[in-house]
């Protein structure tokens, strides 16, 4: 029996290359608007009041994972395990790598974009980096965390993983006047 | 028809603000014929430059029209240029090529037949399509095929392509609609105390209409655009237009002209509305007053200033103001002979005007006539005061100023600048304008007052003539309607349909209230107006369905689908296979051999925490508390009202956790169900749901060989009977897979696993199980096969063969609900029914003739022809070799072997016998239990 | 499109969310007379004035809570999620039987 082949809900593009198990693109875009799949990155969501500290609609760095205030007393993990506070309260981890297509959008136009399928109020003054809110992006919904890269904005979207393709390609799609281009992703 | 354009006869020499670029002509057609304009022109200047003087003809009458206000509403200029109907051709830019051609000609434009409804006028009164081409109701196709002739509007295309029209939120501090004087230096204030501004102006240019003024306003202009370019958070849109404002400022932008979308439509929050849209001239009601060459005062000054381009050659000016003194100042310079400067604050008038094609002659107030081809009007400002009434304000009538202002309602985020608000000087109005703009970005700063001045109220002369050039109404029609009895200003609108042209009223609605009043004998004021609905401007469907957003979902098997021709179905969001050919050849191979089906959209939600058999005693209608660890059982949920909601299997996976499963299309009202108690009436209960439903690919896999399929792909799990037996729940690894889970249940009533895999994988053990079970006959099946064989079971399926009226007892569910438990949602309905008795049930039901499959939703009839029932369910068994079906009917008809008649569709009517077990096969269930 | 204030998220577009209705209480199951029972699945004050009722932010924090509405003008004054009054506050006592007048309190003409 062939070893497991894990596949991204998005359909990568050429050239392919298996990394981690994982079916990935290993195309490089230099475009200064890009959009990336990174639906391969482990993704754990931590439930229970006062299980971790970063504050609901924030997005914090511990060590290299990236804990996100997702909802009132609910938090995604993305990259690594986060470490828990000790607590009376219930706490519950699951397991949501599978259960969640990630995107990362990258450029000085990000927010052009996005604005384009998503009512929120974009500004720096609203949605500084390190913001994370949950909303509606093409219909879809859709957690958003403003997370820039050495001083490039940057949004990581995530989504119930059944619609990934459809919320990539609706990205696509309203970058395109943008000159946006789909990279391969880098998941360190 | 010559193929060189006509000289430009009306062009000017250089004027200091034209617009037009003179090195870069421009050739087009109209009408067929080749035309020439320059870069900057719009099609209707440019055809005016050549000496054309109508563009269309009227809409009921066909009356031949021309420019009356050479801006953007203009009613005589709406034009069809290449696939784009409804063309403004007073506003649009002309662009090299196009082919630009008249609406609502026939056979042409010169000589129209259908203007022979000028004789028969008497017989079009308004309303006439309320009270002609009625009877006989039998030649309505007749009528229908004449009156599409004289339909008026432009032609659509059935083969063009559609362009892309775009969607944009935005969230700007200050909006300001109108970009002339006053919104330029709101906008400038806003953005200096520190706003983010949008400034949207209708024009290509910003400017209004200082860009048609003399020196020192053109100077004044380059000034005021200087400070709008000089000033980073101003973001300026032209050719663009606010068309509504909603509740809690939310406001839509249709933005146009665009280099890669055809209409962009931005949404818009905005902090402060600042409505600067300037003043609109309104045309004098006179016979003649919609001949070609009758023109407003800011058209023939639009026309000179800016188009370089002379109206005609000799005028008559009717001026009531400054601005009507300075277009017959302009028209002077221009060349044209101003034959009489008619002045109406000294009592002047117009009377009528004679001229089939064009003007001819006028007749004055008193009595002389004068041959002229030009009449100028400039009788009076309209206020646009649509968004301030979008935003809740009543204009009021101010009886000296001949004109509406804003009224006392205006809500403290909604600001009015320019004319709209008030007079004063151009300096004062800027400095009004800077204190709103400030006031808008800060909430701070005392804006001024501003005077109102006098100005002589004139509407109607002395004669009847057009108040609304789009609809074809003139001021008698109004007179008549009031007589009629529709005397007030919101039933005038509708029976004459008076104001609901292109314009919607701009031009027409204060000549329109004003004629009204006067038949009444009523004021103004006591008349009021209609009230004003986005859009203010008409918007195409397209800017308003925008990118038509649709989500879908795709199983992770998806591809595998498409490619071995799977027949889609669209369930809800889902896209999923519903049979791959013949579904009956899958339903064999299911119960012969071995199928798998893709069953990801079920619905899964994973329920953690101490009190989650509190939760499930509360919501399913059977008991929860002693399903040990490994076990599965079925459940039904129903509503408060005790109708069945959804159900599904739940297992016990392990300590404090859970799985539970739903019906695909009810897995987000379950999960929104859930959620509900925990966060309302069982705050206290420690249970975390999370859902799963696509974290995990899903597969049925069927059949008698299914044991043997799944033990080659599954090293770790015992999946001998007595290890493994039904209703039970096991985790291990699938095909190299770990971290699966996997369940014993029988849907289709075979030995059927149901197996759950992380959804990254889905696509590898779906190929593994064919290409393992290849010699078992393994082969996928679909939602069709899966279908037929749960009927075969006398499965129920929620939604399908229960309904928004279905409680539970009626679903056949006894044996499932335990009336003992203390609570549960739909527990007090449920024992009310079951006390009641009598209400409908669910049976199986076999037509008499086995080959005969009813139409679902067939009704069950009695001998009196009532309704007893109906059936839910039917399909051809390929199993049994015969139909089987399941249905509702009355209390006293349940019996088994009860014979009761169907009637289909067609009016047939079979027999069917109830089955004395929902299921048709199998009915002990052997097979599902090995 | 109005905005309704989610206490955890602020002031959002109405099309985020579900209104499910006018708060009311759940009568005890045990006790309840058929009457008590449907007058809390059908009957509810309707008032054209200020309102208590439920919202769920469907698209957003996914949190159900409470909010005071004008449902003459859309203002809203209050909402509120855990800790405070439970968003189904609301008794059945006050359904059914005597018209409420209207509290249009600061509501403008309609």
């Amino acid at each position: 029996m062939a070893d497991p082949i894990a596949r991204s809900p998005i359909a990568p593009l050429p050239p392919l290359v298996l990394r981690d198990g994982w079916e990935v693109s290993e195309r490089r875009s230099t475009a200064d608007l890009t959009l990336a799949d990174l639906t391969p990155m482990p993704k754990l969501l931590v439930r229970g009041i006062g299980a971790l500290r970063v504050p609901f609609g924030r997005a914090e760095r511990d060590g290299t994972t990236l804990v996100i205030g997702s909802g009132p007393g609910e938090w995604l993990a993305l990259g690594g395990h986060p470490r828990l506070e000790a607590g009376g309260e219930l706490v519950s981890v699951v397991d949501l790598t599978h259960g969640r297509a990630l995107l990362r959008l990258s450029g000085a136009g990000a927010g052009s974009v996005l604005a384009k399928l998503c009512a929120i109020d974009l500004s720096e003054r609203t949605t500084p980096d390190g913001a994370a809110f949950r909303s509606s992006v093409a219909k879809l919904v859709t957690d958003v965390v403003r997370d820039d890269c050495a001083g490039t904005r940057s949004y990581l979207l995530h989504c119930e993983r059944s619609s990934g393709q459809y919320l990539f390609d609706a990205l696509l799609d309203a970058g395109a006047e943008f000159g946006i281009e789909p990279t391969g992703a880098d998941l360190r | 028809m010559s193929t060189k354009p006509p000289p430009a006869t009306h062009r000017l020499g250089p004027q200091l603000g034209e617009v037009i670029d003179r090195t870069r002509p421009l050739r087009f057609t109209w009408d067929g014929a080749p035309h020439e304009g320059y870069a900057g022109d719009t099609i209707a200047s440019a055809l005016a430059a050549g000496g054309v003087r109508t563009f269309s003809r009227s809409f009921k009458y066909h009356r031949p029209r021309g420019i009356l206000t050479a801006s953007f509403h203009d009613p005589g200029c709406i034009v069809q240029a290449g696939d784009e109907p409804n063309v403004r051709a007073a506003h649009r830019r002309v662009e090299a090529g196009a082919s630009v051609t008249p609406q609502n000609v026939w056979p042409s434009l010169r000589f129209d037949v259908r203007s022979a409804n000028r004789a028969v006028s008497r017989f079009l009164p308004p309303g006439f399509y309320y009270k002609t081409f009625m009877k006989p109701e039998r030649l309505w196709p007749t009528y229908q095929k004449v009156l599409k002739r004289f339909a008026s509007g432009g032609r659509v295309s059935a083969t063009a392509a559609i362009g892309y029209f775009d969607k944009r939120y935005a969230h700007p501090e200050v909006l300001v609609a109108g970009g002339g004087p006053a919104g330029m230096a709101a906008a400038v204030a806003a953005a200096e105390a520190g706003a983010s501004v949008m400034l949207v102006e209708e024009e290509y240019d910003l400017g209004g209409h200082l860009r048609w003024g003399g020196a020192e306003e053109l100077a004044f202009l380059a000034e005021l655009r200087a400070a709008v370019a000089a000033q980073p958070g101003i973001e300026v849109l032209t050719n663009s237009a606010v068309t509504g404002r909603y509740d809690d400022n939310w406001v839509a932008v249709l933005q146009r002209g665009l280099p890669q979308h055809r209409e962009r439509l931005i949404k818009a929050r905005v902090g402060t509305l600042i409505v600067a849209p300037g003043l609109i001239e309104r045309p004098y009601v006179f016979e003649g007053n919609d001949t070609p060459g009758v023109m407003l005062s800011t058209a023939v000054r639009r026309l000179i200033k800016l188009y370089a381009v002379r109206p005609g050659e000799r005028a008559v000016v009717l001026s009531a103001n400054a601005d009507g003194d300075a277009a017959a100042a302009d028209l002077e310079r221009a060349g044209v002979q101003v034959a009489e400067v008619v002045d109406a604050r000294r009592g002047g008038d117009v009377v009528r005007v004679r001229g089939s094609r064009s003007v001819a002659e006028v007749e004055l107030g008193d009595g002389t006539k004068v041959a002229c081809d030009l009449v100028v009007m400039a009788v009076g400002w309209t206020a646009p005061t649509g968004l301030l009434n979008m935003a809740g304000d009543r204009p009021a009538y101010r009886p000296e100023a001949a004109r509406f202002l804003p009224g006392e309602s205006l809500a403290p985020n909604v600001l009015a600048a320019g004319g709209l608000a008030g007079d004063g000087s151009l300096d004062q109005l800027v400095e009004h304008a800077r204190a709103v703009g400030r006031r808008a970005a800060t909430g701070e700063g005392a804006v001024p007052d501003l005077e109102v001045h006098a100005h002589p109220a004139l509407f109607r002369g002395r004669t009847h003539g057009m108040v609304d050039l789009s609809e074809d109404i003139s001021s008698k029609d109004i007179v008549a309607a009031a007589r009629e009895g529709y005397d007030s200003v919101e039933l005038v609108k509708r029976y004459t349909t008076v104001t609901m042209g292109p314009a919607q009223g701009k031009l027409e609605t204060v000549n329109a209230v004003a004629v009204l009043a006067e038949a009444t004998g009523r004021s103004i004021q006591a008349t009021g107006t209609t009230v004003w609905r986005p859009p203010h401007v008409p918007i195409t469907l397209g800017a308003l369905a925008g990118r038509m957003f649709e989500p879908v979902r795709h199983s992770p098997m998806q591809s595998w689908h498409e490619a071995h021709g799977a027949v889609p179905l669209v369930a809800g969001q889902w896209i999923r296979p519903d049979r791959y050919g013949d579904p009956g050849a899958e339903v064999r191979n299911v119960r012969e051999r071995v199928g798998i089906i893709d069953v990801t959209p079920l619905g899964k939600l994973d329920l953690r925490g101490p009190d989650v058999p509190k939760l499930l005693n509360q919501l399913y209608v059977n008991k929860w508390s002693k399903l040990e660890v490994g076990a599965v059982r079925y459940g039904v949920m129903c509503a408060e009202d005790g109708v069945v909601l959804d159900d599904g299997v739940t297992g016990h996976l392990g300590p404090d956790h859970y799985l539970m499963s739903t019906t695909s299309s009810g897995a987000a009202t379950v999960w929104e169900w859930v959620e509900s108690w925990l966060q309302t009436e069982r705050r206290e209960w420690r249970v975390h749901v999370t859902p799963v439903t696509t974290a995990y690919a899903s597969i049925n896999v069927a059949g008698p060989n299914s044991r043997e399929l799944l033990g080659r792909l599954s090293d770790d799990v015992d999946l001998s009977s007595e290890a493994f037996p039904y209703m039970r729940v096991r985790t291990g690894s699938i095909a190299g897979v770990g971290s699966c889970f996997m369940w014993r249940i029988g849907f289709t009533g075979e030995l059927s696993y149901e197996i759950h895999v992380p959804a990254a994988y889905g696509l590898h053990v779906w190929e593994a199980l064919l290409d393992q079970g290849a010699d078992l006959g393994a082969a996928p099946f679909g939602v069709e096969a899966q279908r037929i064989m749960r009927l075969e079971k006398g499965h129920a399926i929620v939604g399908q063969d229960t309904d928004g009226l279905t409680q539970g007892y009626g679903a056949a569910l006894d044996w499932l609900i335990k009336l003992d438990k203390d609570d549960f949602a739909g527990k007090t309905e449920l024992a009310w029914q079951h006390e009641r008795g009598g209400y409908p049930m669910l049976v199986g039901l076999h037509p008499t003739d086995g080959s005969v499959v009813p139409d679902e939703a067939s009704q069950i009839v009695d001998a009196r022809n009532h309704i007893v029932g109906r059936i839910t369910s039917s399909r051809w068994s390929p199993t049994l070799g015969r139909s089987v079906c399941l249905g509702f009917v009355a209390r006293h008809l349940t019996e088994p072997g009860t014979v009761v008649t169907v009637q289909l569709p067609d009016g047939r009517r079979i027999t069917a016998a109830v089955t004395p077990e929902l299921a048709s096969f199998d009915p002990e269930g052997v097979r599902l239990r090995g | 499109m109005i905005l309704v204030p989610c206490p955890h998220c602020g002031p959002r577009n109405v099309s985020e969310f579900r209104h499910v209705g006018e708060a009311t209480a759940r009568p005890d199951p045990a006790s309840a007379t058929p009457a008590q029972w449907r007058a809390y699945l059908y009957l509810r004050r309707n008032p054209a004035g200020w309102t208590t009722e439920t919202w769920y932010h469907r698209a957003g924090c996914r949190a159900f809570f409470g909010a005071e509405r004008h449902t003459v003008t859309n203002q809203f004054r209050r909402s509120w999620s855990g800790g405070e009054v439970s968003p189904l506050a609301g008794t059945p006592a006050e359904l059914g039987g005597g018209v409420d007048a209207s509290t249009a309190e600061g509501a403008p003409e309609p």
